[in-house]
């Protein structure tokens, strides 16, 4: 137990020492005289850009927008990767009906659809949702097609001659059976949906953080664009997190759980 | 009444294809009801694929296999099948592996707790209902698994070399009980493994096999009494059986 605390304390500790020190080299160049503060904003700009945009409401209305996007587009994705997913992975006849279409739109980048989403839906919040949902789906409908094939036939045999019908095979075997696969989709549709969600900002969006760093862009506010980086990577960080503790909850019974 | 009839049973995999591979040939066999068969024979000889047969994973490319009469087509839990390869489910408890079958015909919450209690203390796994399969060894994951097929109530057990990758002194163990839990049952056994000794030890009748393509070759009735004690694997009639038994597979 002691041992234990040992590693993580030294782990935490080497952590935040690494990021101090790329905080420190940043202060160091930032505070020569021949910086260009509107190319490389020192940190308490950025901070103070932090407070400003804060207290003006801004940086929070950003944020809402942005996460209610993420969190409507991440959960119409995966939900509809999960099902047609499963149905796909493990029904030939869905397979062959409808494996080629999935197969065709893979390899194209979620983002290549901005255009025509915007000509038929406009600049609309739906169009946004769409194309995160869209970007979500896409990469966790892979995983789940492979966690389903990749069920052990010695599980599908054992149930089957204990009497279970297909779909109790299905549901009791193959499903649980795939869960590692699946949830390393939900995770992979997390960093696709943040991904997404900036692009489709960037492009196209009245509000949120990719508005926010656009914004910062075209009237050259540099310590705001830095700090919405830092944000959105705050942000994705602890939902990844968040994701891989309920992944670990889920996962007690695995023998490879991370 | 449970008994099994093989008929003329041939298996051909690919068959018609360039790489069509005959690994059964004209099987005729009988196992009786309440009796406990062994089958015997050289790896690849095609054991696993005939028992996966009998549980009715896949149809025989030619003849047939009848339970009661009544011919076998697709799996059924009168048939249950002990696997060579681990089969316990790693997402479930112990208690909820037990518990498998009787959960899929909507057993109760009560009904499933009994059967648990009785099968984790029957395979002797008493203590161990909420741990996770990963948790357990080998030997104790063979028990959760011979548990789940015992308390699915099959007539007839299939099973496929089970105790194949245990240590000896497990393995004793395991075959004493498998036994006493067979003469409280009566059900029709048939045994897979590769160990001479395990199979005299055990059975009524042994089925050797020759192998490409796996023939039956010989027929051994075992008629030393029951029940069996472990003094028994040291009497002549034991070693004589054991030493003409090793000669056929050495050819
Ligand atoms: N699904 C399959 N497709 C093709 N060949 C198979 C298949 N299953 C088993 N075989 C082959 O059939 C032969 C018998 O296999 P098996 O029944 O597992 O033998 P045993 O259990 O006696 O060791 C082996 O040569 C094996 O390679
Ligand atoms: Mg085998």
């Amino acid at each position: 137990m002691d041992g234990l605390k040992k590693i993580l304390s030294g782990r935490f500790v080497l952590g935040a020492l690494s990021i101090g020190l790329v905080l420190l080299i940043y202060t160091i160049i930032t505070s020569r005289p021949d910086n260009n503060p509107a190319l490389l904003p020192p940190i308490p700009d950025i901070v103070a850009s932090f407070f400003t945009n804060l207290a003006a409401g801004t940086l929070l209305d950003a944020l809402w927008a942005s996460l209610y996007r993420i969190f409507l587009g991440f959960f119409i994705g995966t939900t509809l990767a999960v099902i047609i997913g499963c149905l796909v992975g493990w029904y030939k006849t869905i397979e062959y009906l409808v494996d080629p279409i999935i197969e065709a739109i893979r390899p194209i980048p979620p983002l290549a659809y901005i255009p025509i989403i915007i000509i038929w839906f406009g600049i609309e919040e739906f169009s946004r949702v769409l194309l995160i949902s869209i970007a979500c789906f896409m990469v966790c409908v892979v995983n789940v097609i492979a966690g389903m094939k990749n069920v052990p036939q010695v599980y599908v045999d054992a149930a089957s001659t204990m009497g279970a019908s297909r779909f109790q095979v299905f549901r009791t075997v193959a499903v649980p059976a795939a869960t590692p696969f699946i949830i390393t989709g939900y995770r992979i549709a997390l960093a696709a949906a943040w991904t997404t969600l900036v692009a489709a900002e960037l492009i196209a969006a009245p509000s949120g953080l990719g508005y926010m760093l656009q914004e910062g862009r075209r009237y050259f506010l540099t310590d705001q664009v830095m700090m919405i980086i830092v944000i959105i990577g705050a942000c994705a960080f602890i939902m990844d997190r968040t994701f891989r503790s309920i992944q670990k909850r889920l996962m007690i019974w695995s023998e490879t759980r991370e | 009444m449970s008994e099994i009839v093989v008929d003329k049973l041939t298996h051909t995999f690919g068959k018609g294809g360039l790489e069509a591979l005959t690994v059964l040939e004209n099987i005729d066999l009988k196992f009786e009801d309440g009796s406990f068969t062994s089958i015997v024979g050289t790896s690849g000889c095609g054991k696993s694929t005939l028992l996966k047969m009998m549980a009715g994973l896949f149809d025989p490319s030619d003849g047939q296999m009848t339970l009661d009469g009544e011919l076998i087509k697709g799996t059924d839990r009168r048939r249950g099948m002990v696997f060579q390869q681990d089969a316990v489910f790693p997402w479930m408890t112990v208690a909820k592996n037990i518990s498998y079958g009787p959960r899929l015909r909507g057993a109760s919450v009560t009904e499933q707790r009994e059967v648990e209690a009785k099968w984790t203390e029957m395979v002797g796994l008493k203590g161990f209902e909420d741990r996770w399969p990963r948790e357990l060894s080998g030997g104790m994951r063979k028990r959760v698994d011979i548990g789940r097929v015992y308390a699915n109530d099959p007539d007839v057990l299939l099973m496929d070399e089970p105790f194949g990758a245990l240590d000896a002194q497990t393995k004793e163990r395991m075959q004493s009980d498998l036994l006493e839990a067979w003469r409280q049952s009566k059900k029709t056994v048939i045994f897979v493994t590769h160990d001479l000794e395990e199979a005299i030890y055990l059975s009524d009748k042994i089925i050797v096999m020759s192998a490409r393509p796996g023939r039956v070759h010989h027929i051994e009735e075992v008629t030393l009494p029951r029940p069996r004690t472990d003094e028994m694997r040291l009497t002549d009639e034991f070693i004589q059986i054991k030493r003409r038994l090793w000669a056929m597979l050495e050819h």
